[in-house]
C-alpha cells in the first residue's frame, strides 16, 4: 500500500496507532485484536509502527543489569547494621 | 483471611522472611537487602541521572523500609511494596534533570509530520535480533533516552518493560488507575522509538 493511496482508511491508521502498546500487551479484547490484525495484514506504514515499537519495547526489556559496586554493599550494610543498632537501643 | 490476601501471601515468595523480621528476627533483614539491592540499584540507574543518585537511592529505600516494614500489611506483594517505597524516594528527590522537565506528552508528538514521513519498509534495528543490536552504545542511546523522559513517564515505562511489573501492579506501586499507566505507557514507548530511530538514521 501506498501512503496516499486513496481508498486506504487513514482513519483506522490513526485509531491503531493509539492501541498498538495496549494490542502488543495483549490488553485489547479479542474483537478489537481481529480488527486490528485486519488492518495490519493491508497497512505497511502501519506494520512498520507495530515493527519498531515492539523491537524498542524488547531492547528495553534486555537492558544490560549492573551489580551494586562492592564499595556501596559494605556501605549499605554498615548504615543498616547502625539503624538496627539506634532501633534495639 | 480474605481470599485476595489469601492469595496474595501464597504468591509471595518474601512473605516467610518478611514475616520471620516482622516477629522478632531483625538479623534476617540483610538477606532481604541481598535479594533485592541489585534489581533496585538497575532502578535507580534507569531513574537517576547518575551512579551516586541510584546509590542514595537504593539506601533511602532500605532504611525507610527497615522503619516501616512492621506497617506491611501483606495486601499487595511485598516486591510490589518495596518499589513503592523506592518510587517515593525517587519523587521526594527534589533535584530535577536538566534533560526532563516536567511536561505532557502529547500522541501527537509522535505522528508524521506529513506523508513523506511515513515510512513503509521496517528498518534493519527493527528486524535484526536482540543479541546483535544489544551493545554498551546502544544500551547508552537507551539510558540516555530514559533519561530525557520527564519523570512521570520515565517511571511508568521503566517499572513495566524495565522492571517487567504488569499495568495492575505498576498502578498499584504509582497509585494510579490502570487507565492511566496505559496511557503514559504508550507514549513513552513512542518517545523511546524517535530516540532511537534518530539514533539509527544519523548513524
Amino acid at each position: 500500500m501506498k501512503p496516499s493511496d486513496p481508498n486506504h482508511p487513514h482513519g483506522n491508521c490513526l485509531a491503531l496507532f493509539e492501541k498498538l502498546s495496549e494490542y502488543i500487551d495483549r490488553e485489547l479484547d479479542a474483537p478489537t485484536c481481529m480488527e486490528i490484525e485486519a488492518h495490519i495484514q493491508d497497512c505497511k506504514p502501519c506494520q512498520v509502527c507495530l515493527g519498531t515499537l515492539k523491537q524498542t519495547i524488547e531492547l528495553c526489556k534486555h537492558l544490560e543489569h549492573r551489580n551494586v559496586p562492592e564499595t556501596f554493599h559494605q556501605r549499605l550494610k554498615g548504615a543498616i547494621s547502625d539503624l538496627a543498632a539506634k532501633h534495639t537501643e | 483471611m480474605p481470599k485476595a490476601l489469601a492469595k496474595t501471601k501464597r504468591n509471595d515468595k518474601d512473605i516467610q522472611l518478611v514475616q520471620a523480621i516482622n516477629t522478632g528476627r531483625q538479623d534476617l533483614f540483610y538477606q532481604l537487602v541481598q535479594r533485592y539491592e541489585n534489581r533496585l540499584y538497575n532502578f535507580g540507574l534507569r531513574m537517576c541521572d547518575n551512579p551516586s543518585d541510584a546509590e542514595d537511592m537504593v539506601q533511602d529505600t532500605f532504611l525507610n523500609v527497615f522503619k516501616y516494614l512492621k506497617g506491611f500489611r501483606y495486601e499487595t506483594k511485598f516486591k510490589n511494596w518495596l518499589y513503592r517505597v523506592a518510587t517515593s524516594v525517587c519523587l521526594k528527590k527534589k533535584r530535577r534533570s536538566k534533560f526532563a522537565p516536567d511536561r505532557e506528552l502529547s500522541i501527537d508528538d509522535f505522528l508524521p509530520s506529513d506523508e513523506s514521513a511515513i515510512a513503509t519498509e521496517l528498518p534493519r534495528w527493527a528486524s535484526q535480533p536482540l543479541d546483535r543490536l544489544l551493545n554498551e552504545e546502544l544500551g547508552g542511546v537507551i539510558q540516555q533516552a530514559l533519561l530525557d523522559l520527564p519523570k512521570k513517564y520515565r517511571l511508568v515505562v521503566v517499572l513495566r518493560d524495565v522492571e517487567g511489573f504488569n499495568t495492575q501492579e505498576t498502578a498499584e506501586i504509582l497509585g494510579l488507575t490502570p487507565t492511566n499507566i496505559k496511557v503514559r505507557l504508550h507514549r513513552a514507548r513512542l518517545f523511546l522509538r524517535e530516540a532511537l530511530k534518530a539514533y539509527y538514521e544519523t548513524e
